[in-house]
């Protein structure tokens, strides 16, 4: 099938926009490659700490009269926006596929679900509303109001270049504050357009800022002490030992979402059909680099025997290989194509260490994804197909450790109980779902399931804009999450006034 | 013999460069006769208007179809082809015999994902049905139009 046409036809030399001006960086550069065709489409710089600096404070200079701004006037913005990138949607989502890899159907999906969020965050008039009460005391009333706090960081990771940032930025500056987006240096370009938006919806300067980089740029972020809050969405070892850790040293605000190893559990009463359905797109969809992916699929052999057990094992198996051996692999603007490369080499050879591991240690390998086959003649660098292992035990290294990759893993369990034995065992928390047509199972799974995000026969648990996306253990470090009213929370302190006239 | 599966933008695709050639062909017949370009001129713009209710379907929804893992399995484009090239030549009614097998494979198409896609979010398949039906109005009338041809 014939490819879409790329909107990013020369290499972009990008650049900071801090206070409303786009501003080259005094860093040095280093490229964007696009992981399907290993071409050079950008050049970003890796900013200074006085960049970063400079960001805060036209951000700092920004919040005192953007706060002062009508709550209705600051959604006209974001009204805006959302226009905007409902007009540029088709653009957006290509550059996604070209800077990340994603298939073209699920770059529109990312723009989608961060579009969702603008437009929930125009909700702010109502949403940030406070709350009274008459007559506490005699001739005494009560009330709370909501208010902004500052300046907010915003880390983007590689895997949603679009939509993750926007889990956060919608929400901070409808309430009142003002950010500093720092977009992942691996994939930077959706957060200028982004920002080129932002300037066309008529955000006064300093409001929005971007500035790119690196460790540099986060270390400044954290460390700066007119920084209110930061939203990091990344690895567990940075979002613990580094944001979370620095966020309480530095008395900030923290929102740190991190690594996940997902558990499907298929019941013997579940529909394959629609489970291998599901759990293909949950292993493989944004070649399973998704905090939200499948890694563990646990057949679980509640009330059978041995042998049938092994028998229901056998079938789910045989049919995720059948399925999974059946992905199109290739470039996402081919729009027959339904799986892409891994965001870069570095990322494939750790996948592919990971299944070295697998087979050392003794798992069965149904599938093995080294072996590539594209949909096109592209280089290999990038790409891997989706691998399957079967007779894997939750004492092995894939399946216990985050692999981010198209690798699935399946186990056995011999009833519920075990089950979720294993997925307690996992020191992560962000999702797991239940195949099954019992109410009655589905409910103890979302009642025991330390958790964030539970999936009842749903292969991604994504949460929509209005909900939070929620996470716990190493999986997510911070009281509030992003998205929908824990956003507005994270991003206003509560003020309580006692009023009384004489 | 293994079972086709389609994803969401191939189908989209098909549906835009459907209605984009529809709509040129339609823009042709409306200048080569005169006498009924008001017909022609209006299925060409309303095919302007199916694209977009197409497309814009597509991308607020896009989310449903890949969290509900869909794809159109087992559908043959190919089958709902027209060729719309007229030879410089080609009288009112061959145009008008192009016309209604263009529309007859148009609905038929439109009908079949509206069905297929039934079980996502109803802004789909409703999209896709009203289309099919507007396509299977437009035949109708080219075919009282074919009709009137052949009685004269």
């Amino acid at each position: 099938m014939a490819i879409l046409e790329e909107p990013i036809k020369q290499v972009l030399a990008l650049r900071n926009y801090i206070g409303g001006e786009w501003v080259e960086s005094k860093g040095e550069s280093v490229d964007v490659v696009n992981p399907a065709t290993c071409k050079v489409i950008a050049k970003v710089p890796m900013s200074t700490r006085d960049e970063v600096d400079a960001a805060v404070k036209a951000a700092q200079e920004a919040f005192p009269d953007w706060r002062r701004t009508p709550p209705l006037a600051r959604v006209r913005c974001l009204f805006r926006l959302k226009e905007l990138m409902e007009e540029r949607f088709e653009e957006l989502s290509r550059i996604q596929t070209m800077e990340h890899g994603k298939t073209i159907d699920e770059s529109r999906g990312e723009t989608r679900r961060g579009i969702e969020n603008v437009e929930v965050a125009t909700g702010i008039p109502s949403l940030m509303m406070g709350y009274n009460l008459e007559d506490i005391a005699a001739g005494i009333d009560e009330y709370l109001i909501r208010q902004p706090l500052g300046v907010f960081g915003i880390i983007g990771p590689f895997n949603f270049p679009f939509m993750v940032p926007l889990w956060f930025a919608p929400y901070a500056v409808a309430t009142g504050n003002t950010i500093v987006v720092k977009p992942s240096s691996e994939d930077p370009i959706s957060q200028v357009k982004i920002a080129e938006m932002v300037e066309e919806a008529g955000f006064p300067p300093g409001v929005w800022n971007i500035v790119h980089g690196g460790r540099t740029v986060v270390s400044e972020m954290l460390d700066h002490p007119d920084i209110k809050g930061i939203c990091f969405v990344g690895s567990t070892p940075v979002g613990k030992n580094v944001v979370y850790k620095k966020c309480g040293e530095t008395g900030k605000r923290v929102i740190a979402q991190c690594g996940a190893k997902n558990y499907l559990l298929v019941m013997p009463d579940a529909d394959l059909e629609k489970t291998i359905a599901a759990s293909l797109t949950s292993f493989f969809g944004n070649a399973g680099q998704r905090c939200l992916s499948g890694a563990n699929l646990v057949v679980v052999g509640e009330g059978l025997g041995e042998r049938e057990h092994d028998d229901l094992h056998r079938k789910v198996s045989d049919a995720l290989v059948n399925a999974a051996s059946k992905v199109r692999v290739g470039y996402g603007l081919d729009k027959s194509v339904q799986m892409g490369p891994l965001r870069d080499q570095g990322k494939k050879e750790r996948v592919t260490g990971f299944i070295d591991i697998g087979v050392t240690e003794g798992a069965k390998l149904r599938l093995d994804g080294r072996d590539v086959h594209l949909v096109g003649d592209w280089p290999h660098t990038c790409f891997l197909n989706p691998t399957v292992f079967e007779e894997v035990t939750p004492d092995m290294t894939i399946a216990r450790e985050e692999i981010f990759g198209p690798v699935a893993c399946i186990m056995k369990a011999r009833s519920f109980d075990e089950a979720v034995d294993m997925i307690h065992g996992s020191p992560y928390g962000n999702a797991a779902s239940i195949f099954t047509r019992s109410g009655k199972l589905a409910r103890e799974f979302q009642y025991r399931v330390q958790c964030g995000n539970i999936g009842i026969n749903i292969g991604i648990v994504a949460p929509m804009a209005f909900f939070p996306f929620s996470g716990m253990k190493n999986s997510f470090f911070g009281d509030l999450h992003g998205q929908g009213q824990e956003a507005i929370r994270f991003f206003t302190e509560s003020k309580v006034v006692i009023q009384r006239w004489f | 013999m293994e079972e086709k599966s389609t994803t969401a933008s191939a189908i989209i695709s098909f549906a835009e460069n459907l209605e984009d050639s529809s709509a040129r062909f339609y823009r042709e017949l409306a200048d080569r006769f005169g006498n009924d370009r008001e017909t022609f001129s209006s299925f060409a713009n309303e095919s302007e208007k199916n694209k977009l209710l197409v497309t814009r379907t597509y991308q607020e929804t896009i989310t449903d179809a890949l969290e509900a893992c869909f794809s159109f399995k087992g559908l043959d484009q190919s089958r709902y082809l027209t060729s719309t090239d007229l030879t410089p030549d080609a009288g009112y009614s061959t145009a008008l015999k192009t016309a209604i097998e263009l529309e007859d494979k148009a609905s038929e198409f439109y009908f079949c994902v509206a069905e297929m896609s039934r079980s996502l979010l109803a802004t789909i398949p409703r999209a896709f049905k009203t289309v099919a039906e507007r396509r299977r109005n437009r035949k109708s009338v080219l075919k009282a139009l074919l009709d009137k041809v052949s009685q004269k």
